[in-house]
């Protein structure tokens, strides 16, 4: 027992070491940039850089307009899966899953493939098309994600018995499912969004790939040609990422445990 | 999050009741499913058909294996062998380091405050790659980096020894990063399924501790510790934002030729650039089948 | 006791500052059934758990068949454990569930195949085998426990509360069975819970417990009808308490209220002028008189509450509720509250608490 816990001890205090070291690290390197004192003059510099500020601006209303199109996809579909077509469950899922296996420079090829000037359906052949095209991208990314957190917040109240409460009351679908099923897995769609930003916000592949300026492509252009403005730039996206997974933790709490389920 | 694995198709397989089979029948029913699955077939599903067929075609769009015989070719064969080491390596060593943490969390008698922390932690650390990721490693583990420097004030200079941050191992400690936080979030659930009174049962019964692991324990979380390991493995094949931007373009894995070809059709053969992202997806798609089919063949006492 | 087959000595237990059992001693013969009964947190799972080697007694030691077991490991106890929650292996059939021990203990695989064989036809589920443990009722998945845990052949069998989860009526076939199974095997067993039906109707003695001491052992007609402490009386069974004076030592009356009853012999030295607490069971309780019952106080019916076969009163005396039982019977109507009535007891069954 005594040896377990010894061993225990061990391995957590290695295992933070690996994590806490390059954190420390690229902190220390960043403000390295003025000779001989530390400083943050790199993060002066970074967040005065208006291709910083443009750049995260586009990824901010990219991850926003995901969230939505992810909202709007997966919401009534889990929803009416629950409800009326539980027998499609495994297929569903199968395929909110296939994003975890296909990686994203496999989809974002054959979009560049499939959807490009001389084809059918030319997202690409304009600026808002090829912008629209980044956004479904994401949507596919994050999907496994949204649909995960949705689906477990509808798993926690009854879908059946609001539905039909609410059909009694002479409701129509648009007003159940804007009226009664979102605000009940809000917080879970939260969640979903939340985590969907996290994954946006500095992806690099597509908006690469789509030529988007983005702030993925902004981070690997610094990368490339600056020494302590990347250590600062790490730091900022680390502070972003924790920003929305706590929002997520914090999030939870107000989750509903497990409404009145028959069983 | 618990089970990210692709448990689908093992589900698929139940009959259905009468009830809902009848409703298979209405297709008002399925309107309310049709935007999700003409999104999913334009977006996801075809786009990958798309380059599965440009993979068996010419030019001039006739059947041939040609595309694939070339992958065969030095650069290629060596970009899906180092990419196939680096994931398999990143995602094996994340999933025992991992485990060993989250047994640690869960079992190792720690205070609770670990727990919560390192569960917190890793939700974030497991969504922190990408760019930023080697900007960091490239802060402690570059040539300026604080660990190299502090090391070479002591006598030890890590790039005599052969190290380098823009090598197989240095690629792979940096993914570590972001695989063991995952394996973490995902198995700890499973860690919490074992249950105190299985261990006393087994005692009673007067089995070692050993024979308890081996017998009890070990297959209890073999199925999500093998899915998640697929589910790392898949997860380091594809990325390429990590190792393009710490190593530029000097480590060839797979994505970063792929997305070379991509950008300037740098291999002179857009069909080729098909059969890599088919070779991609064909591993990845091979992973998962054999969790698949060892998960339907063993794990029978699944609900 | 000459020769106690397992003897509990001196068992002390403290985690940290809280002490959870005191000086716990017990000696229980072969092939008996001792129940340990007792509210949660009374310290009776802990007993066990010191039996079956999980917990270090702080003090004290454990004699299983005259050998001292008080530092052994579990796994070298010989002892058969059944826990609340089932606790079957959810990766193997019951099959394997029940061959596990056999398994550990390098039985060869003719032997162990016969052994489970037996066990399962011993708790009625032959045909199950090759199921898993998610494939059974709860009842069942409790019966399989049993079976692995008598599988080995343990010297004791230690039964941690393993009714609990189950629905009441499984609860009593299950109970029943429990005892016919040892009874035929003959294994010394010792049963936790804080049923006091269970205990008293499965036990070949209690153990009752309290603030991690045995406040009583004894068989369970002897804890029934003469608990040898108030918390004892409270604990097992529905127990009427009445505050009464001693308004004369000597001839032994004691009066409640305007009234005397007369309990000669049953005052234990208490003087002329003390307060007592004068216990009573339902069941030793008439409305109205009854031929033997030397005692009567009158009062109000309070309530009545129809229960089935039986009626349950409860009769207004002074400032207290006096609840008795009365046969259901359809000719006579149960009586209305707000009535008059009579009690009537025999002084014998009143139990003086101390």
């Amino acid at each position: 027992m005594k040896s377990g816990k010894f061993w225990a001890w061990v391995t957590f205090i290695l295992g933070a070491a690996y994590f806490f070291i390059p954190l420390i690290a690229t902190m220390e390197f960043s403000m390295r940039m003025k000779r001989g004192e530390y400083s943050f003059e790199a993060y002066r510099v970074v967040l005065g850089d208006p291709r910083f500020q443009e750049s995260f601006t586009f990824s901010v209303v990219a991850a926003v307009f995901t969230i939505i199109l992810g909202v709007l996809l997966v919401v009534p579909t889990a929803y009416w899966i629950r409800l009326r077509l539980p027998q499609l469950r495994p297929v569903v899922e199968f395929v909110t899953l296939l994003p975890l296996v296909i990686p994203a420079i496999v989809i974002v090829f054959g979009y560049i493939r499939m959807y490009g000037s001389n084809s059918p359906l030319p997202f690409l052949s304009s600026d808002m098309g090829t912008n629209a095209l980044l956004v479904i991208g994401y949507a596919t990314l994050a999907l496994p994600y949204m649909y995960r957190a949705v689906d477990t917040g509808l798993r926690t109240i009854d879908v059946r018995t609001l539905t039909e409460a609410a059909q009694i009351l002479g409701a129509g679908w648009t007003t159940i499912i804007s009226r009664v099923i979102l605000p009940n897995v809000l917080i879970a769609v939260l969640s979903g969004a939340f985590l969907t930003f996290a994954i946006v916000i500095g992806e690099f592949t597509i908006a690469s790939l789509l030529n988007r300026p983005a702030f993925g492509p902004y981070l690997q252009n610094i990368g490339a040609n600056r020494a302590y403005e990347p250590a600062a730039l790490a730091i900022i996206a680390f502070v972003i990422t924790w920003g929305c997974m706590s929002v997520i933790q914090v999030l939870s709490r107000f989750a509903p445990k497990s409404a009145n389920r028959p069983n | 999050m618990t089970d990210i694995s692709l448990s689908g198709p093992a589900a698929a397989g139940k009959t259905l009741p009468p009830a809902q089979a009848s409703a298979m029948r209405l297709p008002t029913q399925w309107l309310g499913v049709a935007p999700f699955i003409i999104f999913a077939l334009m977006f996801l599903i075809l786009p990958t058909l798309y380059l599965i067929l440009g993979a068996f075609q010419n030019v001039d769009g006739a059947f041939t294996l040609e595309n694939i015989v070339e992958l065969a070719q030095p650069t290629i064969r060596a970009a899906y062998w180092i990419s196939i080491k680096v994931s398999v390596a990143s995602s094996l060593l994340g999933a025992f380091i991992g485990l060993a943490i989250a047994i640690a969390i869960v079992r190792g008698g720690l205070p609770n405050w670990t727990r919560s922390a390192t569960l917190t932690f890793s939700g974030v650390a497991s969504q922190f790659a990408g760019v930023p990721l080697a900007f960091a490693f490239l802060a402690t583990l570059g040539r300026l980096g604080l660990v190299t420097v502090l090391l070479r004030s002591v006598g030890v200079d890590l790039y005599q020894y052969g190290f380098n941050v823009l090598s197989f191992w240095g690629l792979t400690l940096t993914y570590l990063y972001f695989q063991i936080p995952l394996m973490v979030v995902i198995i700890t659930p499973a860690i919490d399924g074992i249950r105190k009174e299985w261990g006393e049962a087994a005692a009673t019964l007067g089995a070692t501790q050993w024979q308890y692991w081996r017998m009890v324990v070990i297959p209890v979380i073999w199925p999500s510790f093998l899915g998640t390991v697929i589910l790392l493995f898949a997860n380091s094949f594809g990325a390429i934002a990590t190792a393009y931007a710490l190593t530029g373009s000097s480590l060839n894995i797979v994505p970063i030729v792929l997305y070379a070809q991509i950008r300037g059709d740098v291999l002179h053969n857009a069909n080729l650039g098909y059969a890599i992202a088919f070779g991609m997806i064909f591993i990845t798609g091979l992973a998962n089948i054999f969790y698949i089919w060892f998960r339907t063949r063993s794990e029978r006492w699944l609900k | 006791m000459a020769d106690p087959f397992l003897s509990i000595q001196h068992v002390k237990k403290a985690f940290g500052p809280t002490t959870v059992v005191e000086d716990f001693n017990l000696d229980i013969e072969r092939g008996e059934f001792v129940s340990f009964l007792g509210p949660s947190g009374c310290g009776k799972t802990t007993v066990l758990r010191m039996v079956a080697g999980f917990e270090e007694p702080t003090a004290g030691s454990i004699i299983v068949g005259g050998k001292d077991v008080t530092r052994l490991k579990p796994n070298q106890r010989n002892v058969g454990m059944v826990f609340q929650a089932y606790a079957l292996f959810p990766n193997l059939t019951v099959a394997q569930n029940v061959a596990f021990g056999l398994k550990v203990a390098g039985v060869a695989k003719a032997e162990s195949d016969r052994r489970v064989a037996e066990m399962l036809e011993l708790i009625k589920l032959p045909q199950m085998g090759d199921r898993y443990p998610y494939q059974l009722s709860g009842g069942q998945q409790q019966r399989v426990a049993l079976a692995r845990a008598l599988a080995p052949k343990p010297k004791l069998l230690l039964l941690d509360e393993p009714l609990s989860a189950l629905d009441a009526k499984v609860r009593v076939s299950l109970r029943d069975e429990i005892r016919a199974i040892q009874k035929e095997l003959g294994i010394t067993t010792i049963f936790v819970t804080h049923d006091q039906e269970e205990a008293l109707s499965i036990s070949d003695r209690i153990a009752v417990m309290y603030g991690g001491k045995a406040e009583q052992v004894g068989a369970p007609f002897e804890i029934y009808n003469r608990p040898a402490t108030k918390f004892v009386a409270n604990f097992v069974g529905t127990l009427n308490v009445l505050e009464g004076v001693v308004s004369d030592a000597g001839s032994g009356r004691v009066r409640i209220n305007a009234e005397e009853i007369g309990l000669k012999g049953k005052l234990n030295g208490s003087k002329t002028g003390d307060t007592l607490s004068l216990a009573l069971r339902p069941e030793a309780i008439a409305l109205g008189p009854r031929p033997g019952h030397d005692a009567t106080l009158s009062g109000e019916i309070a309530d009545v509450h129809f229960l089935g076969s039986v009626i349950r009163v409860r009769v207004g005396i002074g400032g207290s509720k006096i609840s008795l039982d009365t046969f259901n019977n359809s000719s006579t109507p149960p009586p209305n509250v707000g009535d008059k009535a009579e009690i009537s007891f025999s002084s014998g069954d009143v139990l003086v608490l101390h």
